[in-house]
């Protein structure tokens, strides 16, 4: 086990690393703002993998806890005056309690059938703020009224969104440095891997999975949240779309390395810039293409990257090789 | 006059249409080594389930140190000082060998250096210290029986339920294991132990319990037992059929 020294030196040293694409991307808008985008998915992969990889528990359905976050935000602040400073308490609550009455009975299921039925809470959660028109004004959305002030969150100079993604990535991260050497993270990690060994090792499976799942949940509906601030705009498509939202988080980690605290920026570094690039590039061309080239690359990844790209740099360097 | 350390009284399983555990009854003391027996299907395994909470039984109780602990679960059993291991072994293969035994020792130990060394001082107790930093997926089957009984051993049990642990051993790894158990034994950890092998059984276990049919058919100390026309027609005639 390496020492906290050693951790903490490590964390510190991967975050300024992650800090550098920034200061590279600082005059160049387009880039800035890959740059956001990506340290803000990378962070809510990472908060899904807190569940999803450490606890082995593959839910598609963070895109609830992420809606929660972005409208409670959107609502909180356009009608009652709100600073979303604040509203990231209510909204990490809110997640806490959706995420327990979900995760009571689907944690009974396993494998694909806890996966489909968080997939199935992401849809209800779409057709019901679609649905209804107080307080998330249906289908038209929240429009985020720009006033900017640090107060509001909302800024004019765009880096200042990377500066706050970067922090909500570097949070996530280090809460899962620390749970990773924990007694709850290492629970998590055994009941992965057989719960009835978990068991006899006196580990209370259903409780380590639901304090998993609520950590996971509050992370992912702070990052809900700086997304509405930061696109100032909430509907049901943008929020809830699977695609787009709860399949992505587990799927950056997957790409990146499932089960890893590296994995899912790593996936968030690959995956971001290329989506970009294949659709600027390829939507002209022929529309809907670039969404064929990345189906396929990440076909190629699930077949020949099975570890991600954290399990692929170990075998490179012979960490899993035997001796 | 102190309660038995393990004690089950009328213990019963009933499955659909299907008695696997009818009515068992005996006492475990502190510092045995008893041996459960019996032919295969004869229900050893769901009594194990049952006295670890894997399984809830359909009748009887169960006690450890003179409490009902009937309805708690495995984890809490364990907890409270029944640890056990698995007929087949369920290593957390991912991990390293250290990490798995740290698992349990985080029961115990709230801080990581704690547990730890917790994790240490058992992987030195079963001789797999120098194996520590491997992922428990690359160990041989002896390996892995050690490293179950090493990851019971993290929570400091008074009594580990051994389901067939000598199964696929070598002769020598099973001189080794027998060797481990009865140290183990020395420094006052009680056993109970399911076992085909007889010639395990009668070099460890002091008292020898018989399972027939899920009915406990005889009990006794191991050359009393092994010489009964019963358990031998019981058991090993059919063995050898």
């Amino acid at each position: 086990m390496p020492s906290g020294a050693r951790v903490a030196g490590g964390f510190l040293g991967g975050m300024l690393l992650v800090l550098l694409p920034m200061l590279l991307a600082l005059g160049d808008p387009y880039w800035l703002d890959i740059v956001t985008f990506a340290y803000l998915m990378a962070g809510l992969a990472g908060a899904w993998n807190i569940i999803g990889g450490f606890g082995g528990q593959f839910s598609l359905g963070h895109g609830v806890f992420f809606g929660i976050g972005a409208y409670l935000t959107a609502i909180l602040y356009t009608e009652a005056g709100w600073s979303p400073w604040i509203t990231l308490a209510p909204a990490m609550l809110l997640a806490v309690l959706v995420a327990l009455l979900i995760s009571w009975p689907t944690f009974r299921l396993r494998g694909p059938f806890f996966a489909i039925a968080t997939m199935a809470f992401n849809q209800v959660a779409f057709v019901l703020v679609n649905y209804l028109d107080w307080p998330t004004n249906g289908p038209r959305g929240i429009l985020i009224p720009f006033r900017a002030g640090l107060a509001n969150m909302i800024f004019v100079q765009r880096w200042r969104y990377a500066v706050l993604m970067f922090g909500f990535l570097a949070l996530v991260t280090g809460i899962a440095v620390l749970l990773r050497r924990s007694r709850l993270g290492y629970a998590l990690l055994a009941l992965r891997e057989d719960e009835d060994a978990a068991r006899a090792a006196g580990i209370n499976v259903l409780a380590a999975k639901l304090e998993g799942m609520a950590i996971s949940a509050a992370l992912t509906a702070v990052g809900g949240a700086l997304f509405a601030m930061y696109l100032r705009y909430v509907d049901p498509p943008t929020v809830f779309t699977l695609s787009e939202v709860g399949v992505r988080f587990a799927l950056l980690s997957l790409i990146g390395g499932i089960g890893t605290v590296a994995g899912p920026i790593l996936g968030a570094a690959l995956v971001v810039p290329v989506e970009n690039w294949l659709r600027s590039t390829l939507t002209g061309l022929w529309p809907g293409a670039d969404l064929v080239v990345l189906g396929a690359a990440m076909v190629l990844a699930a077949l020949f990257l099975k570890h991600g790209i954290v399990g692929a740099a170990a075998d490179l360097m012979g960490r899993r090789t035997r001796r | 006059m102190t309660a038995p350390l393990l004690s089950v009284q009328s213990a019963s399983k009933r499955f659909v249409g299907l008695l696997a555990v009818d009515s068992v009854s005996f006492d475990v003391s502190a510092g045995e080594m008893v041996s459960i027996i019996g032919p295969n299907g004869a229900g050893k395994t769901t009594l194990f389930n049952l006295l670890t909470g894997q399984l809830q039984p359909s009748g009887g109780t169960v006690r450890l140190r003179g409490q009902v602990v009937n309805r708690l679960g495995p984890h809490r059993r364990a907890r409270l000082g029944m640890g056990r291991t698995f007929q087949i072994a369920k290593p957390l293969t991912r991990l390293t060998v250290l990490e798995n035994v740290l698992v349990g020792a985080f029961m115990k130990h709230r801080g990581l250096r704690a547990a730890e060394g917790k994790a240490v001082e058992v992987l030195a107790e079963v001789g797999l210290l120098d194996r520590a930093r491997h992922s428990a997926g690359e160990l041989t089957l002896s390996e892995r029986r050690r490293l179950e009984v090493a990851r019971a051993l993290a929570l400091d049990p008074e009594i580990i339920l051994l389901d067939e642990v000598m199964a696929g051993l070598n002769p020598s790894e099973v001189d080794a294991a027998i060797e481990l158990y009865r140290r183990l034994n020395a420094q006052g950890l009680t056993f109970l132990v399911i076992e085909h092998n007889l010639k395990v059984v009668r070099a460890f276990a002091e008292r020898v319990i018989v399972l027939d049919h899920g009915v406990l058919i005889a009990e006794g100390s191991a050359e009393t037992i092994l010489a009964t026309p019963a358990v031998i027609e019981a058991y090993i005639g059919r063995q050898r059929a």
